[in-house]
């Protein structure tokens, strides 16, 4: 993590890497793999378990991200595709389940006048759709689509399955997020500190070496930083190295 | 709106455009605050999260000093999004 300049000389160089700026718990459900392969089984173990011989159920999770629904794990690809086709269209009978909160179930596409989406659908062979949001306690939301080629493809036996489903698998999603989150938090605070050790230290030796005052020093060291192009604490460790020699400041706290 | 004389290191180059811009940039940045203080300390600053929270919302003058590393922070976590 403290990769340094090689040497003072070469400033223009070598970005520090930073973790997305980004950190809404939306984002992490998209972006870490964890989350994803867990949304995956969820959907696979969803629709074999509901699936009949003869009669597959495509299932299909969808979360949004900025208020736009992006789909994220799928059973299989007709799955992925059906939630993809719903969200092109910005409503469906999955982006209301999620908006009121409800599973929702439409037994029968054929009339359905409620979303245009419907008709799509249908042309896709989808008889039957089953929403039901993954209660996430307001952390990121997503949704649980179950998509079944015959009408009344869910039977109340069923919904309830999908309801226990959902709501087990909310729990740990909770989980994992809050331990992602705090992990990432974590890891941003050692970043921190150890950014911070080393412009303290550059800090002290622009005002020892400037007679200036605290306030003085960050000046000179920001705009060293803005005029260069170069990262703050990429000055401050060159102003290290330039009169020590010190490439590598170490911070040490309990892990 | 730019009272930040008293305390602060004068006014370097380019400050009045940090200042004037570092409420507006946070909102458009859509970063979350504990992400921007937790950089923001990294890289020397003063001042408490809620503290910084009131800064973005107009609702506190602090240091020019402070308000450039704020600006400073806020550049840097930019260019990091970037590959």
């Amino acid at each position: 993590m403290t990769s340094y300049e090689e040497s003072p000389g070469s400033l223009d160089t070598g970005r520090q890497e930073f973790h997305g700026a980004e950190t809404t718990l939306q984002n992490l459900v998209l972006d870490s793999q964890d989350i994803v392969d867990f949304l995956t089984e969820l959907a696979v173990i969803a629709s074999s378990r509901l699936s009949t011989p003869g009669y597959p159920v495509h299932a299909g999770v969808t979360v949004l991200r900025h208020k736009r629904p992006e789909a994220v794990a799928s059973s299989d690809a007709q799955a992925k595709a059906l939630d993809e086709l719903q969200n092109g269209f910005g409503d469906g009978p999955c982006l209301t389940a999620l908006r009121i909160k409800r599973p929702l179930l439409v037994s029968d596409l054929t009339g359905e006048q409620r979303w245009p989406y419907a008709k799509a659908a249908k042309a896709n062979g989808v008889a039957s759709i089953l929403a039901v949001p993954l209660d996430l306690a307001g952390e990121a939301e997503a949704v649980l689509n179950l998509y079944s080629g015959r009408t009344h493809g869910f039977s109340a036996d069923d919904i309830s399955t999908v309801e226990g489903f959902a709501s087990q698998a909310s729990a740990s999603l909770r989980l994992v997020l809050r331990i992602t989150q705090l992990s990432e938090a974590r890891n941003d605070l050692s970043s921190a500190l150890e950014s911070r050790t080393v412009i303290d230290m550059a800090i002290g030796a622009i005002m020892a070496e400037n007679r200036c005052s605290r306030d003085t020093a960050f000046s000179i060291l920001t705009k060293a930083s803005s005029t260069r192009n170069v990262k703050l604490r990429e000055v401050a460790a060159s102003v290290i190295a330039s009169i020590s020699g010190e490439k590598q400041i170490n911070t040490f706290f309990d892990e | 709106m730019f009272p930040y004389e008293a305390g602060g290191s004068g006014q370097p180059d380019g400050s009045a455009h940090h200042s004037k811009g570092a409420a507006q940039r946070f909102r458009e940045a859509q970063l979350p605050l504990e992400k921007l203080w937790m950089y923001y300390y990294g890289i020397g600053g003063d001042i408490d999260e809620m503290s910084l929270d009131a800064f973005l919302h107009d609702a506190l003058d602090i240091p020019a000093a402070q308000v450039e590393l704020i600006s400073a922070a806020m550049t840097e976590m930019a260019e990091g999004d970037a590959p």
